[in-house]
């Protein structure tokens, strides 16, 4: 994840010690003071799903599907995850609320000290779900929305899905959890992009996360609608844009982008072109400390099964099952090449990554879509959008283990 | 000694058929288990894991993970209990509470 309002408009948050070990200049309550060095584990806890999205990459569908954890297995996996140090859990599906017992793991995450997050299409909270999972110690929900009300739904397969997640969002606000929005751009929904934040930032939202498409599940197929390159530039300099113009006004939304780390190069370089060259390699500083894409380092999934996955997207491949050994087990096993190739990557990756001046920073982005589109795991991430000039030439700062903290503010 | 009486009988495939992969990056070396690719044929698992795997790998087995029995001793179970349909709603029940949010 790459804050645009904190990189661009300093807007503190509760996850700038995790993200970019800046918890000590932050003002926010911090969620860890120090650099996460565990993932962030995305649960899956059902593939049943009340809505049937377009862009799936758990390939949800209405059916309760064989195989789930138990509650008693939940708990259990979640004293592992406690064990191990992951510092936050993100209940997630399917559609995490038709699961009964929901209530009862968030409870037990905050109990054992793995923070408790949503992500959720919000269909299915009504006000007493809202008060419950509030009292369970739920600490953040993310309601995924991906256009104006007609797109939206169609784009979710029901009818009246977009009133139902606006709705579950006022629940949630109503019951004073803290809520945002999730918004996957693609080529079908850019151009609502500012109006849904418009229509949400009235109803009292203050964060909103922009993912990219990645290509797992239902999103393998499509990749056709996804973002021309240059259209995706635009689309990232509108976020950019809009949070500039939201804090100009005194509103100080939160805003970050999700899941293509060629966003850490283009933030450098918007902020050296639209701002100044201090904000540009203050910028430059925190994303560095951030260290790129997090897939099979800082960011982990375990599926309904318990299969354990490098990200939530990357379904089609798992490194092993909780139901054998722990999790932190599986993840610490560099007897796989492939996870030790992946957190190695800057010594494999080809092509323009290779001696791309702002590897250190995006780290080739998305090795999943690289092998779904190019069949090569160390490619270039297709849907990366800098051009000739961005990728050449010398690192963009020296940055001889400067501090952000001692880092210029902006202008 | 430890009995291996704790069989891992839950099924592993979430779309597809699920496959155990098993690579060898030197003929001197064990066959190590490095996890397990989702495919409908083992022709198509072969092309899944060979992309992930033919970098480094020399050998390459699959076996479908619906003919692998999984047993270990108790102590590395997680938890106790059935799997967990019991704790998710019916599809009458998801249904109905769909968007019931709104009505309020």
């Amino acid at each position: 994840m790459i804050s645009v309002s904190k990189l661009l408009c300093d807007l503190d948050a509760e996850g700038d010690g995790l993200r970019y070990d800046a918890a000590d200049e932050s003002t926010k309550r911090q969620i860890r003071d120090e650099k996460q060095r565990r993932p962030v584990v995305v649960w899956n806890v059902t593939k049943q799903c009340n809505l049937y999205c377009d862009h799936c990459y758990a390939a949800a569908d209405t059916e309760i599907a064989d195989g789930e954890l138990s509650t008693a297995e939940g708990k259990a996996l979640l004293d592992d995850l406690a064990d191990y140090g992951a510092p936050v859990v993100l209940f997630s599906g399917g559609e995490p609320l038709v699961r009964n017992d929901l209530e009862e793991l968030v409870a037990y995450a905050n109990e054992v000290g793995v923070r408790p997050v949503l992500s959720t299409n919000g269909t299915l909270i009504t006000e007493e779900r809202a008060r419950s999972l509030k009292d369970a110690g739920l600490k953040y929900a993310g309601v995924s929305v991906d256009g104006l009300p007609e797109r939206n739904d169609d784009f979710r397969g029901v009818d009246g899905a977009f009133e139902g997640a606006v709705q579950g969002i006022e629940n949630c606000l109503d019951a004073g959890l803290k809520t945002g929005l999730r918004y996957t751009i693609t080529e079908r929904n850019a151009a609502d992009l500012e109006g849904v934040v418009d229509l949400l930032t009235d109803v009292g939202v203050d964060r909103f996360c922009f993912y990219h498409l990645d290509y797992g599940g239902r999103g393998t197929e499509i990749v056709d609608a996804d973002l021309t390159p240059e259209d995706r530039r635009q689309a990232v300099k509108r976020v950019c844009d809009m949070t500039r113009e939201y804090h100009d006004r005194g509103e100080e939304i939160e805003t970050l982008l999700v899941g293509n780390y060629a966003d850490a190069a283009y933030l450098v370089e918007y902020a050296r072109e639209h701002m100044s060259d201090a904000q540009a390699q203050r910028v430059y500083e925190y994303l560095r400390v951030n260290g790129g894409d997090p897939t099979g380092e800082r960011v982990a999934d375990v599926d309904y099964q318990g299969n354990v996955h490098l990200t939530q997207f990357w379904q089609g491949y798992s490194l092993g099952n909780v139901r054998d050994r722990s999790f932190g087990a599986i993840w610490e096993d560099e007897s796989n090449p492939l996870l030790r190739a992946l957190r190695n990557r800057e010594d494999h990756l080809t092509g323009k990554c290779a001696d791309c001046r702002y590897a250190g920073v995006c780290r080739g982005a998305s090795r999943l879509r690289a092998l779904t589109v190019e069949d090569d795991l160390f490619a270039p991430d297709p849907q990366c959008y800098l051009d000739d000039a961005e990728v050449h030439g010398p690192l963009p700062f020296d940055t001889g283990g400067n501090s952000v903290a001692g880092g210029s503010s902006a202008d | 000694m430890e009995e291996f009486d704790h069989e891992v009988d839950a099924p592993r495939g979430a779309t597809s058929r699920e496959w155990e992969v098993f690579v060898r990056e030197d003929t001197a070396d064990s066959l190590t288990h490095v996890g397990s690719v989702s495919a409908p044929s083992a022709d198509i698992a072969r092309e899944q894991a060979a992309s992930l795997f033919a970098r480094t790998a020399v050998t390459l087995w699959l076996c479908p993970a619906d003919e692998t029995h999984r047993y270990q001793t108790a102590d590395v179970t997680l938890g106790a209990g059935q799997t967990g349909e019991d704790a998710t709603m019916s599809v009458d029940e998801m249904e109905s509470e769909t968007l019931r949010g709104e009505n309020r």
